[in-house]
């Protein structure tokens, strides 16, 4: 029963109906936490999306001075508490992906929670269930191994399992067919 | 709650009186009451042992108040601000921030006018309530009467003003903890509606990381405004029960205080020291994105970053020769952008485009 968020990162299409469902999800006020980006602007329409990836240590409630950031039970990385954040921005720099948005007027850090007060309940997220091409999926951990094999391409240059900084609750994947070792789109 | 002979002072130094700094802060403190009482209290000849209870509670609040305070100092980024803001304490900018984060509440005005209203109410019902019981507990002010029908109000044992009994001060005086456990009382009320109405804070809240404090908060103001309806209405019925009761309440919430949402009036000065913190240092040498070269934050605060990441087994150090803390945010996220297509979205000198959507 056990979901998690899952990247399928390349099947993107830069539509940001996950910036706007981030925006209505009833913790949220309003802002949006999540990314899209383009991958080679002007030159082609990849996009992807980026958003916390919820790690397992997080270097962001590490960094902070208030321990205003609180790890919920289901290993979602919260928005820092609002009477405890200080407003010192140690969150924002610590981040190894650029995530937490900051509010200099009130003074306040913001950023995804998972939309805790859904996926606490099994619900997704609402980027997830607004996604239209499946880059944003709700999983459990037996779909997302299934879905690992059925993506490994082996041709000893493509592994399933993008590099990143640390370990993290969220799961991200390229389910491509890599040619030569920059992907080509 | 180290204990000090980690640090290397010298070995005549008064740290090494104590066994840690939880005993020293310990003891300064309540030989500081003692003191304070002494002098209050004409040498303990004028204590309200009615409010004995008050007394002990506050000094079990004090050592849970160190012990909180201690442990979460000593945390690496917790005790990189406390140091170095106590060094920035005397900057020009200092009264300025300090009114508005600590007494105007600027920020909260930002997040909506009734949250302030509703924190103003509760925050100076509280503090006000403070300055007056703790001087009354500690003896450090208390009224006498040489004249029939005209009050002494003396301060820190010196007599400061002979005061009508019927006067606007005088009256003032009695129901100065009335008139705050009315502001308490509607500030508490203003925030049980947010919290029942209020999608969003109905999608955080806990029962007992939120509501239990306002409970506690309510508790004591209705209970002391019941022990002035009842001298004032029922000649006193039931007064020495409620008092306990009462007095049961301030004693819980106290002691309470430093270890769940209340801990954030303690520790909220530390927004005072972050605020000089990246002033002093953003002037004093910002630093440049290691890929576009804006400047984003003070090299200090990159500098510490990494330090305390250091200090938790984190290092975000990579090939191309940067720390992460030193790329600014939307450099960063087009380097992962970067990681995950192999294509250095990064370099590209384009601005990230339609980030923000308005809900």
């Amino acid at each position: 029963m056990n979901k998690r968020l899952y990247l399928e990162l390349e099947n993107c299409i830069g539509c940001r109906s996950c910036l706007a469902a981030c925006t209505q999800c009833g913790g949220h006020d309003e802002r949006n936490r999540n990314y899209v980006y383009d991958v080679n602007p002007l030159v082609n329409t990849q996009t992807m999306p980026l958003m916390c990836l919820h790690c397992v240590n997080p270097a962001c409630a590490r960094s902070c001075p208030a321990q205003a950031i609180q790890i919920h039970e289901t290993g979602a990385v919260l928005s820092a508490l609002v009477e405890k954040c200080i407003g010192c921005q140690n969150c924002t720099i610590a981040c190894p992906y650029g995530i937490p948005k900051f509010d200099t007027e009130q003074n306040l850090m913001y950023k995804c929670d998972l939309c805790i007060d859904r996926s606490k309940d099994g619900i997704p997220p609402m980027c997830a269930s607004v996604c239209p091409t499946n880059t944003l999926q709700w999983l459990t951990d037996e779909e997302i191994e299934r879905k690992q094999k059925q993506f490994n391409v082996k041709n000893d240059k493509w592994v399933t399992s993008i590099h990143l900084e640390n370990e993290t609750n969220v799961r991200v994947n390229l389910p491509g067919i890599l040619q030569g070792i920059t992907k080509l789109y | 709650m180290q204990a000090n002979t980690s640090t290397t002072k010298k070995a005549g130094s008064i740290n090494n009186a104590f066994a840690s700094h939880f005993a020293k802060s310990m003891f300064l403190s309540v030989l500081g009451l003692l003191i304070l009482s002494f002098i209050g209290t004409r040498m303990f000849t004028h204590v309200d042992l009615n409010l004995y209870g008050y007394m002990v509670g506050t000094i079990v609040f004090i050592g849970g108040f160190f012990y909180r305070f201690i442990a979460w100092g000593e945390r690496p980024p917790a005790k990189i601000f406390i140091k170095k803001g106590i060094k920035l304490l005397f900057r020009k900018s200092t009264p300025q921030t300090t009114a508005e984060h600590l007494i105007t509440y600027r920020f909260i005005w930002n997040r909506g006018i009734y949250r302030w209203t509703q924190h103003i109410l509760i925050g100076f019902g509280c503090i006000l309530s403070c300055f007056v019981t703790f001087p009354l507990v500690f003896g450090w002010m208390y009224f006498t009467m040489d004249d029939n029908g005209m009050y002494n109000i003396i301060f820190m044992g010196i007599q400061v003003m002979t005061v009508s009994a019927e006067g606007i001060i005088a009256q003032l005086s009695y129901n100065a903890l009335n008139i705050t456990a009315v502001m308490v009382i509607t500030g508490v009320c203003m925030v049980l509606y947010r919290r029942l109405k209020n999608m969003q804070a109905r999608a955080e809240q806990t029962f007992m990381y939120d509501f239990l404090p306002l409970i506690m908060l309510l508790l004591v103001s209705v209970t002391g405004l019941a022990l002035t309806f009842m001298n004032m209405f029922l000649h006193g019925a039931g007064q020495p029960f409620m008092s306990l009761i009462h007095q049961w309440s301030v004693i819980i919430t106290l002691i309470y205080l430093p270890f769940g949402k209340l801990a954030h009036i303690p520790f909220r000065p530390l927004s005072v020291f972050a605020r000089n913190y990246r002033e002093h240092y953003m002037e004093q040498a910002p630093k440049p994105c290691k890929v576009c070269g804006d400047y984003f934050v003070s090299v200090e605060q990159s500098n510490d970053v990494i330090n305390v990441l250091g200090t938790n087994d984190i290092e975000f150090a990579k090939k191309e020769g940067f720390h992460l803390a030193e790329l600014c945010l939307p450099c960063r996220r087009k380097y992962r952008i970067a990681q995950f297509s192999g294509f250095p979205t990064h370099q590209v000198k384009v601005k990230e485009a339609n980030q923000n959507a308005n809900g």
